[in-house]
C-alpha cells in the first residue's frame, strides 16, 4: 500500500490547522480509510488534545528519532476508530531535534501501513514548516478571510509551489462568517480564492461547537448536527476523491439577511403607524 | 443626548435597509491585500513602482502629452499571469514636429550630461505645473510674464489658456510655445479617457 501524505499548513497560527487535521483525519478513519496523523509542532503540541489523546501518549516522534521505541511503537490507536492512529509530537523539544531527512523517511514508513498521513504543520515558515513539508506530496493550506491569513497563506503558496515534492495543494477557508461576508463586512470565499488563485477543498463556518469539542477531545466531525463538522466530513470526501459541491453558506446567509430585512421593514411600518 | 440616540437609531435603519449606505469594509481589506500581495511577491516596492512611473512619464511625454496626474500605474494579476496595467489619460498627441523637437532635445541631453538633470527638472515642473494646483501655475507666471510678452505679444490669448502657454514658453522659450497653444485650442480635450481600475472597484 502507498498512502497519500498530506500536509496540513497556514504560516499563520490560531487559523486551525490542528483542528482541521483531527477533524479530516477522523472523518477520513470514518470513512473506512486507515489514517496517521503526524504533529510535527514540537515544543507545542495540541493535537493529542483535540483528540482527547494526551494520556495515552507514550513516545513521541523524537523518540522514534532517537531510537528510543519503533515506530509503531509509538503510534496511539483513536479511542473509537482504531483506523486513526496519532503520532505525537514531543513537548518538551524544538524543532531542531528531528531533521527533514528523518521526517521524511518516517513519512515513507508510514504510508506503506496507511491510506492518509496527515501532517499537521507548525506555524511560521521556518524550519518547522520546512521538516512538515519534507515528506509530503500534498498539502491544505488553511487560512481564514482576514487578510493576515490570507497574506500568510499566499507566502505559504508560494513557498509550497517552489517544492516540487508537492504536486497539489488546495485551499481551506476556515472561520468563515457567511452573514458577515454576505453584508460585505468580511471577505467572501470568492474574494479569498480568487487572490490566492488556488483551488478549494472547502469552507468550514464558524462554530461555537468547535470549542466544546474541544474541550471534550473529541472532533466535531463526529458531531452529525454541527454544521462545520458537515463541512469537515464533505472536505475528507473530497480528499477521497468523490464530487461534493461546496455549501453555499452565503446564499444561506444571504437568505436569512433577507429575513431580517423583512422583519426589520415590517417592523419599521409598525412605528410609523 | 437624545438627539444622538436618534441618530444613532436611524443609521440604524438604514443599516439594515440601504447596504450602500454603510461602507463595505471588505472591499476596503481586498484593496489592500491585492496590493500588499502584489509587493510581497514581485519585490516592487511603493519607490519602486514611483519611480517606473515617472521614467515612464518622461518617455511617454515625448510622444504625447498626458495628464500626469491621473496617469496610474499597477501591478494586477490576470488568470495565472502578473500583469503591469497602465493606464495613460491622452490629453492630445503630440505632432511631428513637436516629437522631433523633444527628441532633439534628447540627444542634446545626452550630449551634455550636466545639462541633463536640469533640462529635466524644468521640463518635469513645467508638466506638473500644467495639471497641478492653479496657485503654482501663477507664481510661475508672475516670473516669466516678461519673456511672455516679448515672444508672444502678438497673440490673442484667452484667459483661460493664459497658463498654459505661460508654462510651455518657460519651457521652450524657441518658437514652441505659441504652436502648442494653438494646437490646445483647436482640438478637444479628452481628460480621464481611463479610471484607475481600482476605483470601479
Amino acid at each position: 500500500m502507498t498512502g497519500r501524505v498530506i500536509v496540513i499548513t497556514s504560516g499563520k497560527g490560531g487559523v486551525g490547522k490542528t483542528t482541521t487535521n483531527a477533524n479530516i483525519g477522523t472523518a477520513l478513519a470514518k470513512a473506512g480509510k486507515k489514517v496517521v496523523m503526524v504533529d510535527t509542532d514540537l515544543g507545542l503540541r495540541n493535537l493529542d488534545l483535540l483528540l482527547g489523546l494526551e494520556n495515552r501518549i507514550v513516545y513521541t516522534i523524537v523518540d522514534v528519532v532517537e531510537e528510543r521505541c519503533k515506530l509503531k511503537q509509538a503510534l496511539v490507536k483513536d479511542k473509537k476508530n482504531p483506523n486513526l492512529c496519532l503520532l505525537a509530537a514531543a513537548q518538551t523539544r524544538d524543532k531542531t531535534a528531528v531533521t527533514e531527512e528523518q521526517l521524511k523517511d518516517i513519512c515513507d514508513e508510514l504510508k506503506e501501513q496507511f491510506d492518509f498521513v496527515l501532517v499537521d504543520c507548525p506555524a511560521g515558515i521556518e524550519q518547522g514548516f520546512q521538516n512538515a513539508v519534507a515528506g509530503a506530496t500534498e498539502a491544505i493550506v488553511v487560512t481564514t478571510p482576514e487578510m493576515s491569513a490570507v497574506r500568510d497563506a499566499d507566502r505559504i503558496i508560494g513557498l509550497l509551489e517552489a517544492k516540487e515534492e508537492i504536486k497539489s495543494y488546495k485551499l481551506l477557508i476556515n472561520r468563515y462568517r457567511p452573514s458577515m461576508a454576505a453584508s460585505k463586512d468580511m471577505m467572501s470565499k470568492d474574494d479569498v480564492v480568487e487572490i490566492l488563485s488556488a483551488e478549494l477543498i472547502g469552507i468550514i463556518p464558524e462554530d461555537t461547537g468547535i470549542i466544546t469539542s474541544t474541550n471534550k477531545g473529541e472532533p466535531i466531525v463526529n458531531d452529525e448536527n454541527s454544521l462545520a463538522g458537515r463541512a469537515y466530513r464533505n472536505v475528507a470526501k473530497r480528499i477521497i476523491g468523490e464530487d461534493v459541491p461546496i455549501i453555499d453558506f452565503e446564499e444561506e446567509a444571504k437568505f436569512s439577511t433577507k429575513l431580517k430585512k423583512f422583519f426589520s421593514k415590517f417592523l419599521n411600518k409598525g412605528k410609523e403607524n | 443626548m437624545s438627539e444622538n440616540i436618534f441618530a444613532e437609531i436611524y443609521n440604524k435603519i438604514l443599516g439594515l435597509f440601504g447596504q450602500n449606505t454603510k461602507d463595505e469594509s471588505k472591499n476596503t481589506a481586498v484593496n489592500r491585500l491585492r496590493l500588499v500581495l502584489m509587493q510581497d511577491r514581485t519585490n516592487l516596492t511603493p519607490e519602486i513602482m514611483n519611480r517606473m512611473r515617472t521614467e515612464l512619464i518622461a518617455v511617454l511625454s515625448k510622444y504625447v502629452e498626458l495628464d500626469k496626474e491621473a496617469l496610474d500605474l499597477n501591478i494586477g494579476q490576470e488568470g495565472e499571469q502578473m500583469a503591469l496595467m497602465l493606464s495613460i489619460p491622452v490629453i492630445r498627441a503630440k505632432d511631428e514636429a513637436e516629437i522631433e523637437e523633444a527628441l532633439k532635445k534628447e540627444t542634446e541631453k545626452a550630449n551634455e550630461e550636466s545639462e541633463d538633470a536640469e533640462a529635466e527638472e524644468k521640463e518635469e515642473n513645467n508638466e506638473n505645473s500644467e495639471s497641478e494646483a492653479t496657485d503654482e501655475e501663477t507664481e510661475e507666471k508672475q516670473i516669466s510674464e516678461d519673456s511672455e510678452i516679448s515672444e508672444q505679444g502678438e497673440e490673442s490669448n484667452d484667459s483661460e489658456e493664459e497658463n498654459k502657454e505661460v508654462d510651455t514658453s518657460e519651457d521652450e522659450p524657441t518658437s514652441e510655445p505659441a504652436e502648442s497653444a494653438i494646437d490646445e485650442k483647436q482640438i478637444p480635450k479628452i481628460k480621464k479617457v481611463q479610471k484607475n481600475d481600482s476605483e470601479e472597484e
